[in-house]
Formats: C-alpha cells, structure tokens, sequence
C-alpha cells in the first residue's frame, strides 16, 4: 500500500557529518574500549600516542558519520513517511501519516550554529516497544518547519477530511502561555531541576576518573576535623546545588512559549536547544498536574498533557514546565473541562493507608525486639519505633491526596505524597477498566481501580475508592459499556 | 472464604476449562521440583559450619519448599479455578483473575486493536491456549488463561471480526 520502492529519497544535510565528527556520535562507544586498552599498554609515554589516539578516533569517527549519511534518506510521501538507512542490512521505516501523533524539531547548540535542526516524529505507540520515533537529524531548519508542516496537515487531514483542512488554512496563532523569570525560584525545589547539577557534578568525576594518573588535576583535599570548614563547604555546596538547579531549569525552559496554531498545540523552549513541541489537540486526551512536595510549599505545579499514542509524556507532552499551581489549574481546565471537586475517600481508606505508612517501621520495631531479647541491643528497636511515629503523618498525609471524581465529560484522580499528581481525563479516553481488591481491601471494602487509557503512562488509579461505588464511577466516566461491571440486583 | 463480603462488582459468567486445574497443578509440581533441587544443593554443598544463619535456613529452605508444596499444589490450583471467570458480552470482554489479590479487567470490543491465541508449552500439553485482547493502553490488555483451544479460536475470530464492526477511534 505504502510502495515507492526505492524512491529518490531527500538527504539530510552534509554538514551533519561535520556535527557528528566533531560529537564522536558514532565513535563513542570506542572511546572507553580504546581507553582501556591504552592504559593496558602503558600510555605512559607522552603526547605523541594521546594525539595520535585523538586522531584515530576522529578519522573513524568521521568515516562512521559519512557512511551513515551517505546510506541514510527518507521522503515523505503523501501517505507515509519512509527513512532508509544501513550499510549491510538495509532498513526502510514506514510510518503512515495518519499514525503520526507529534513532531518535535530540536537545534542543539551545533546544530544552530550550522543552520541545522533535528526532527523527531512521533509516530503510535500502542505497543510495547520504544522504537515508535523516527529521527531525521540534520536538515536545513527551512526543510524541518517544511516537514514539521507537511507532516501534521496530513495527519489531520487525514483524521477529518469533513473539515476540509483547518491546518491548510491560515495560521492565526494564539499565546496560551509564556513564561515568566519569576517562576525559576522555584526550581531548586523541584526534583528534577535539582538532579541536574548533582548529575553535572558526577560526570565531571567520572571523566576525572577515567583520565590517566599524570593529567588527572589534584584535588584540593580540605581538612574535614574542623567544623567550620566543614559547616562552610556544606553551606557552599548548598548553594551551587540552586545555582544550578536555577541555572539547568533556565537552560531548559527558557524562553518558554505555549502556543495554539490551527489545531495544534505548539511549545517552543530552550536556551541551548532549542526544543520545537507540535501537539495535535485533536489527540488530546487529559492532562496531569503534578505537584512535587517541595513545590506545593511554595504553590508551584508542572502540567503535562496526555496525547494518545505519545510514549514518553512527561517530557514531550509537557505544557507547562514549571508554574504557579493557579495558573496550572487553569491551563488544564483549558486543555480539558473539569469535572467538579473531587470526592473523599471512605474512613477504611485512611485506616488502610495509616497501617501501610506503618508497616515498615513495625517490622523494623519488631526485628529490633527480638534483637533486644537476644542480645540487648536496642538502638534498632528505637528506630523502628521511629518509623512508626512518623509512618502515621505520611498515612495521613498519603490519604488526603486522594480522591476521585466523575463529571458529564471527564473524570479526575489525585494521589501521591511525594509528587502528588491528579489527572483529569476525557471519558473517551477510556479503553478498559481494571478493578483490583486484596485480601485486606476486600475486608474493608475498598478497591482499586484503574482506567486504561492509550495516553501517557497507559493507565490511571483511583487507589482505595468505597467498592460499592466503583460500578458506578467507572460507569460515569466512561460510558454505558462499564454497566457490564454493575452487580445483578 | 464464605464469609467474605459481596464482590464489588458482578461475576463474569463463565469459568474455564477443568482442565487449567491440571495445568496449574503441572506447574506448581515443576516449581516445587526445583526449589527442591537448590534448597537440597545449598544443604549439600554448603558446609554446615559455615556462619551465623547457616543452621537455622538449613530448616528454614526446607520448610519453605514443604509449604510451598502444600500451598502451590494442593489449595492454589482449585481455588484459581474457583475464582477465575470469563464473559463476553454484546459489548465487552470480561475477565476476573487472581487467587488471593483479585483483579475484574473489562474492555469494551469498539477498543480491541488485536486479538492474539498464544499456546504455551503446558498449555499444548493440556489442549489449552490463552486468548490475549490488547488494547491501544499498555496496561489495557485482557487475558483470558487456559480455554480449550478450539473454543479459545472460535472466541478470538468473533472478537476480532465485532471489533472491526463496531471499531471507532480505539484510542
């Protein structure tokens, strides 16, 4: 159906090699082999065998890139997109048009120096596997807002031929949403942006690690007995942590816009990279608004949207990275209607959730009680109940996080301590329901329901709802097929 | 057993083939057959002498393999069969699986993507195949475990032929 055997396929620009040299993309894998074996055999001996190790790894570095731009093409057809590569064994994807859920372009820092961007396409992801992405890496960015174009009109099209192209149609933009400066305070108390220069900090060990003995630079190895030194190191420590966490999330998100083009959602970001998001609405499904808890103290939330067929949603589907949590809110009341203020859980939800706080901290208490009898060492006893004392507040606090709610078009779900995330969900979105009951929820009459959906993360649980109304809800936030679950009499 | 509360949601109708149980019992015979073999080699080859827990997991590995036993082959199999259910209706599949943690999985035919018959090595054994609903969520798949295959194939191919009837955007 798909044919146009060996079609003249487009190539990707040529510069690309001079990217991927400079990148060691496709020697990086030998770097670490080549290292070893020259430790192995002494690199003792001076500059020469560095510069020429450099060299070698360049030239292969270089034939590597060349090889794999001269066998790589694709072509965009008017059906599906097809990208051919491989030097032995030949590989040709096809991805219809109509499976396409996204492009996203990206210009790394190399990339916009040359002129050049990257182009991901998204294509269903359904299955199991990771490989649903197509990358075109290194086109002109006149060529990559050609695809990018090209490839969602159809995709739409394609969907609705009823609505006669709204893409085709002139684009009237929208700005839904920019971001403020402001809102980078709130980063170091976000647990990614907080990874990051923690991530920073191990590669730069790593790298210093694996360098040879004689160019490895010597650490200033401070004297850890005196408190003020050690007071000030964790207070300097501290302090580059934000700085960092400050600075990754301004690289990231910098310059951050939301935008509504025809029928497609569109994010634009990045200092370094720049990131390009399309998202069609038409595939929108939901949204979750995540809360970390560092975040909900000082009122900041993230937002993603849920997209049917796009694996990965926390990052590409993203729409508002980091934000005041009223803005959130309202983001996600745009993207989606909101079903109303969620329902409380039963009393047996927060009993349970109490004794699950508890447990480790008791099995723990009761490992330190037999250790007392038999040896009379209590220091585990003491930290067992420890745990259990503050087991109690985390039960509490796990319990208020949930709730559920079913509305005329959608339904929502919150849950979660560390991050708590509630998610509201178009009642089309549901592809199954799935209700689970242990042996102790079956006593206190609860149960756990999951919604399948073909978005985000492939399904969203209501933990511990009263078991006599999950018939019901999923019922009203699906449709009439749920009835099947309703009890006879 | 008899005491517990209603289920929180309706039975499916059908049970599955008598046969599932003798392939639960294979399976839980082969699993305490192994668990024997290291239990036994641990307590050959490790020197009784050897430290501190040493004595008490040589009674321990033992007794585990013994409940297991009892649990796996004798209760387990029978009271799967008890608890495991099937239906499809005029607009959904539905199963219930589990022994102890019970799971209700209902997935409606306009959402089915693809139907598969897998047949496992036992289940050959056993004339059983399991039909597999899978849906466009990763977590959204039905199983429907241990049906007699000609009744596994017959299901299969109707599923799959309401599901093209009735499919509408199945995401």
């Amino acid at each position: 159906m798909t044919g146009a055997p060996e079609a003249p396929g487009r190539r990707t620009s040529p510069w690309v090699l001079l990217l991927h040299t400079v990148t060691f993309r496709q020697a990086r894998a030998l770097v670490p082999a080549v290292l070893a074996l020259g430790v192995t055999r002494g690199l003792g001996n001076g500059l020469g065998t560095v510069v020429a190790l450099v060299v070698g790894i360049t030239v292969l570095s270089l034939l590597g890139a060349a090889i794999s731009w001269w066998r790589f093409s694709y072509t965009d057809g008017d059906s599906a997109v097809v990208v051919t590569r491989g030097l032995l064994s030949r590989s040709a994807r096809t991805v219809p048009n109509d499976r396409i859920r996204g492009v996203e372009v990206e210009a790394p820092v190399l990339h916009r120096l040359l002129g050049l961007v990257r182009v991901r396409i998204d294509a269903a992801a359904g299955s199991v596997t990771s490989e649903e992405e197509l990358v075109i890496d290194g086109v002109t960015r006149a060529e990559g807002d050609r695809l990018r174009h090209r490839l969602l009109t159809h995709a739409a099209s394609a969907q609705d031929l009823a609505e006669g192209g709204r893409h085709a149609a002139a684009e009237p933009e929208e700005e839904l949403l920019r971001f403020d400066y402001r809102w980078l305070v709130y980063a170091p108390l976000v647990g990614s942006y907080l990874a990051v220069p923690l991530a920073a900090g191990g590669a730069l060990l790593r790298a210093a690690e694996e360098l040879p003995e004689q160019f490895r630079p010597e650490f200033w190895s401070p004297d850890v007995s005196d408190t003020r030194i050690v007071v000030r190191l964790v207070v300097g420590a501290l302090l580059l942590l934000i700085l960092g966490s400050i600075l990754g999330s301004a690289l990231v998100n910098w310059r951050f816009r939301l935008l509504r083009r025809g029928g497609a959602l569109v994010a634009v970001r990045g200092l370094v990279t720049r990131r390009h998001t399309e998202l069609d609405i038409d595939r929108i499904r939901g949204c979750t608004i995540s809360e970390g808890l560092g975040m909900r103290l000082v009122g900041a939330a993230r937002v993603s949207a849920l997209v049917t067929g796009l694996g990965d949603a926390t990052r590409r589907g993203q729409v508002l990275p980091l934000g005041p949590v009223e803005l959130a809110r309202a983001l996600s009341a745009e993207l989606v209607d909101h079903p109303g203020p969620l329902h409380r859980h039963p009393p047996a939800a927060r009993r349970r959730s109490i004794a699950r706080g508890t447990t480790p901290g008791l099995l723990v208490a009761a490992a330190g009680g037999v250790l007392v009898a038999m040896t009379g060492w209590w220091p585990m006893l003491a930290a067992g109940g420890v745990l259990v004392l503050l087991g109690v507040p985390l039960g509490l606090a796990r319990y208020n996080a949930l709730g559920h709610v079913a509305g005329p078009r959608s339904f929502a779900m919150r849950s979660g301590w560390l991050v708590r995330s509630h998610t509201v969900l178009q009642d089309r979105a549901v592809v199954g329901w799935q209700v689970r009951q242990s042996l102790t929820q079956r006593r206190a009459g609860l149960v756990t329901v999951l919604a399948c959906v073909g978005a985000g993360s492939g399904g969203y649980t209501v933990r511990d709802m009263a078991a006599a109304e999950a018939p019901e809800f999923a019922q009203a936030a699906s449709g009439a097929w749920a009835a099947t679950l309703t009890p006879y009499g | 057993m008899s005491a517990s509360p209603p289920a929180p949601v309706r039975e499916p109708a059908w049970s599955l083939s008598r046969a599932a149980i003798g392939l639960w019992v294979t399976q839980a015979v082969l699993g305490t057959v192994v668990y024997a073999v290291i239990v036994a080699a641990a307590i050959v080859f490790v020197p009784a002498d050897a430290g501190w827990a040493v004595p008490l997991l040589r009674w321990l590995g033992p007794a585990f393999v013994l409940v297991y036993a009892v649990v796996a082959i004798g209760i387990r199999p029978r009271l799967r069969y008890r608890v495991h259910r099937w239906e499809v209706t005029a607009e959904a599949v539905y199963t219930l699986t589990g022994w102890l943690t019970r799971t209700w999985t209902l997935v409606p035919i306009s959402r089915i993507q693809t139907v598969d018959v897998n047949r496992g090595v036992f289940q050959q054994l056993f004339g059983l195949a399991t039909v597999a609903v899978l849906t466009a969520s990763s977590q959204g798949t039905v199983r429907v475990p241990h049906l007699e295959v000609d009744l596994a194939r017959r299901v299969a191919e109707d599923l799959a032929r309401r599901a093209e009837l009735v499919h509408d955007e199945a995401t």
